[in-house]
Formats: C-alpha cells, structure tokens, sequence
C-alpha cells in the first residue's frame, strides 16, 4: 500500500472539475492534516488542470500551466507582460514582476493571442485562453468550465496545443463530465490532434484549431450513440425477446437447456 | 461534514468511479477503523467464482462471504470449506433456504430473458423480524467497445401478522463501465453508479407455506424486475443524455455570435405578432 502522502496527493490530482474544495474537506475530516504539506499535489493539479487566477495589479485572468511556470511558484502572463508569485493552495496572487519572455516571435504570438480570443469566444460561452512562447514554439491553452452543483454536475473542457517553429500544430483536448446525483457517473476523453501542418499567420492556425475541435465533437458524438447502441445496448434489452414482461408466478415452467455449464457466463 | 464515514462515502462519490476498488482500499488504509462499515455499505463490481460442486458460476459479494471463502447459491457450501460451527450460523436451511432456491431458479431465467448471458446469483438470511437478500447479476459485452454491468440488489422483508401482504424494501446499484477506442473518438471512458430505493406492500397468495414462499419468490422478482429496467433506462438517458448535454454546453460547435443573432430575430418575430389580433 503507498504511503498516506501519496494517497492524500492521488485523491486531490483525481478531484472532478468544481469539486475540489469538496475532496479537501473530505480528506481533512478523515485525517485532518494540515494540507500545506501537500502543497505539490495542489500545484500539480491546478497546473494540469488549467485554473484561472486573478492578475495581480492588472485585469482579468491568467491561466496556470507547465508552459508559463518560472519556477519557484511563480508564472508569467503575456498580455500584462508581468510575471508573479502564486501561493498553493489558497491560490493567493502577489509580488508582480515586470517579465518579457524570451521569444523569437513577438507579434505573432499578440495576434495569436487576438484571433483565439476572438474564435474562444464564438465557441465556449466563458473560458479563459493562454498563448505562451515555450522556446521557439508557441503553446495555445484554453480552458473551459461549466459547474452545476445544484443539479449535481460539471464539466471541464481542456486544449493543448503546440505551434511549432515549422508551421506544425499539434495537440491534445481533454474533455472531464462529472455527474453525482444519488451515483457518480464519470465522463472522460481524450484525443490526440495532429498533422495540422503548414499553417501561416495566427488566422490559419485559429482556423484550424477550431475545425479541428469541431470535428472531435461531432466526432465525440457520433461516439455516444455507438456506444449507446453498441456495448450498452449488449448488456441488457429494454424487455425480452417475447416484447412482454416476465410472468413470475409462471416462471417455473421456463425451459432455458442452460442447467450445467455455469449458463452462458460472459 | 464532520463524520469520517460521510466523508470516505462523499469522496468515494468524487473520485473516478473506475478506481472506486483501489480507492476503498486506500481509504481504509489510512481511516482502518472505517474498514468493517465501508466493506459492507460500498458497492464494487462483484467477483465471479466457479462452485466445484455443481461446476456453475456465481457471483461474490459480503453477504455470501466469510473471511476468504464464499458460498454457493447452488451446492450452499463454502468455497474454500469453513468451520463446520460457523458454518452451522452462516448456511442457511428450511424456509429460507428453499426460497434462496426457487429465488435463484427464478432469477436465472430471468437473466437469460433480459440479459441473454451473465451470471446471476441470490442469497438469503433471516433477520430478527423477517428476513433479508441480495439479488445480483453480472454481464459482460463486448463488440466496438467494451461493457460491464454489475446490479446489486438488496432487500429488507417484513410480513404482516395476517401474513396475507408483506412490506418489501429495495435498495437498487447498478454499477456500469463503457469505453470506447478508436481513431475518431480517440479514448471514450464513461464508467459510473447509480442507486435508486423502492419501498411497497405486495399481496400474499396461498395460506401453506410453500405457496407463501413461491409469493415472496415472485414479488421479489417483480421489483428487480422493474427496477432494473427503470435504472437502466435512466444510466441510458444520464450517460448518454446528460452527458452529451454537458459537454455541448462548455463548447457550441455552431458560432455562438449565429445563433445569438438567431435567437434575436426569433424574439423580433414572436413580438410582433403579439401584436395582431388571434
């Protein structure tokens, strides 16, 4: 068995979307640490996750990623052009710091910035976009939630993407439904985007990012209803093949040659 | 939530329902005096065992288990064997045995009828008043993607003093995996639980005995019957239905500025005909 600390830091990495304040008071009341000790596990999960956090001394919001990390807790935001110290968990901002990232590309990265903006916009009611210089690549982020507690549900959409100095686009969109009423139905999927190449100008790049996510969702959908009339429907009919309820006081007379054997155990 | 035991329980609704047995195990490993009460009120998915008697299946769960052994619907012996005074506490005989018996036949052919596959399995044990069982079935699908269905059902027994009608409860799991693997879709997990309760009085035929335990043996029947379909019509509308809504709410794959404007000049029209006259 791993040790507590690993446990305690697998629970938190694994919270669904919304509910990790939820995770943390469970776990307090089960041991009651005092959860600065877990502070990595925090990290971890907030960078992975894309969490959004205010801008300190500036406007709006900064998403928190591997690809705008400093190190020693700190991030940069390309639109203020600072850089600044986050604390976990309380996810607490300060100490902003004048920062210019070192990239080859400037301008492309601002109107990168501006076109996914905009093309964010037109597709996800409320997210929060990051366009980051990672070297001589450009990391495209965006992140998108929706939480509906009171109907016992939420939902995380999550894109990676690398431009890379070439022209290529690759990337990764990660989609997370949680649903817990009286249950806990978990949705997750995962899909590699790649072989978009040869795009020029931040137009084209945004262009293709869209089309590219429009074809997983249409793509994501079509996967339900496989689903839905594939291996759901294997598992157990609507009623039997008779189209009629089962008589159980008659029950005993069913013939079914299936004694020995164990029956037809799948 | 002050309660260690509401708190393992919330959090085992939280985290990822496919992890739900290593994520038991990692709870009771740090909280180990919630052992006893967790193994007994989570569900998990349910092991499936060959009785050497009878050379059929049957499924594992706490209510058939003692220490590392479990009993056979079918052959009523422990598997591996147990001591013989434990087991005169644990095996159960007469009348509730013979309707563990006919509960089982009856289920088996209901198994067939609605899952055409599977394993099913029924215990019963007597309480201080009126009795209890668990009614299970396994089934497995393969096919594009692959499938699991765990149901366990519990229920609680009482009957009246006229013994003409009986009070039955039932506490319904319905534990379901998907995935899905393919180029387009890329990776589809959708894996999940759902409990629901029924709570009615069925009538009593007969004034033997025999037919008042065949009565039971149908009415218990009945309800799984029928919940069982209500539960897997709702996984179908919340795993497909629900979740399908959600992730269209976080992203429109239709321009959110058209459909806006849409929706505007549908307003637009709507207003002016409140105006005329019907």
């Amino acid at each position: 068995m791993a040790s507590k600390t690993a446990i305690i830091s697998s629970f938190i990495e694994a919270a669904p979307p919304g509910e990790l304040s939820n995770v943390v008071a469970d776990i307090k009341t089960l041991v009651g640490d005092d959860l600065q000790s877990y502070e990595p596990a925090f990290k971890k999960y907030h960078e992975e996750q894309y969490t959004a956090v205010d801008v300190p001394g500036g406007s709006g919001k900064v998403l928190l990623s591997k690809y705008n990390s400093l190190g020693s807790n700190r991030y940069f935001d390309p639109t203020s052009g600072n850089s600044f110290a986050v604390s976990f968990p309380s996810l607490k901002t300060s100490d902003a710091d004048s920062h210019s990232p070192e990239t080859s590309n400037p301008d492309l990265i601002r109107s990168l910035q501006a076109a996914f903006s905009k093309s964010a916009a037109e597709h996800f009611p409320s997210s929060t976009i990051g366009v980051f210089p990672i070297g001589s690549d450009i990391a495209i982020l965006i992140v998108a939630n929706k939480y509906s507690p009171q109907n016992f549900w939420n939902g995380r959409w999550r894109s990676t993407y690398v431009l890379c100095d070439s022209g290529k686009l690759s990337g990764r969109i990660k989609v997370d439904v949680h649903y817990y009423e009286d249950g806990n139905v978990r949705m997750q999927t995962e899909r590699e985007v790649s072989g978009v190449g040869g795009s020029v100008g931040a137009e084209s790049v945004v262009r293709e990012i869209a089309k590219a996510e429009n074809k997983f969702q249409e793509e994501l959908n079509r996967g339900f209803v496989t689903m839905a009339e594939g291996s759901f429907k294997g598992l157990r009919r609507q009623l039997p093949v008779t189209r009629q309820r089962v008589e159980w006081e008659k029950i005993g007379g069913y013939r079914l040659g299936q004694d020995i054997g164990g029956g037809r155990s799948k | 939530m002050s309660d260690p035991f509401d708190a393992a329980l919330d959090l085992l609704r939280r985290l990822p329902p496919s992890q739900t047995q290593q994520n038991l195990a990692s709870i009771i490993s740090i909280a180990p005096d919630l052992e006893d009460d967790l193994l007994s009120s989570v569900d998990v998915g349910l092991a499936v065992k060959r009785c050497p008697k009878s050379g059929r299946d049957y499924l594992c769960c706490d209510y058939n288990r003692d220490g590392t052994s479990y009993r056979s619907p079918w052959s009523n012996d422990f598997d591996p064997p147990i001591d013989p005074d434990d087991a005169a506490d644990l095996v159960p005989r007469g009348k509730i045995r013979r309707m563990e018996e006919e509960l089982n036949k009856s289920i088996d052919v209901y198994r067939e009828l609605y899952y055409e596959g599977g394993v099913s399995s029924a215990y019963l044990w007597q309480l201080d008043e009126g009795f209890a069982g668990v009614v299970l079935v396994k089934k497995s699908s393969g096919g594009a993607g692959k499938g699991g269905w765990d149901s366990i059902n519990v229920f609680e027994i009482i009957e009246a003093t006229s013994k003409r009608s009986a009070h039955y409860k039932l506490t319904s799991t319905v534990i379901l995996d998907l995935g899905l693997k393919n180029d387009a879709v890329g990776g589809l997990e959708l894996a999940g639980n759902l409990t629901r309760q029924e709570e009615l009085d069925q009538p009593l035929a007969g004034l033997r005995d025999a037919e008042i335990e065949s009565s039971h043996v149908a009415n218990m029947g009945r309800m799984v019957e029928a919940m069982e379909t209500r539960l897997r019509n709702l996984l179908q509308e919340v795993y497909f239905g629900k979740a399908k809504d959600v992730v269209g709410d976080l992203r429109s794959i239709r321009l959110l500025s058209e459909a806006e404007q849409e929706r505007q000049s549908h307003k637009e029209a709507i207003s002016k005909m409140g105006g005329a006259t019907i």
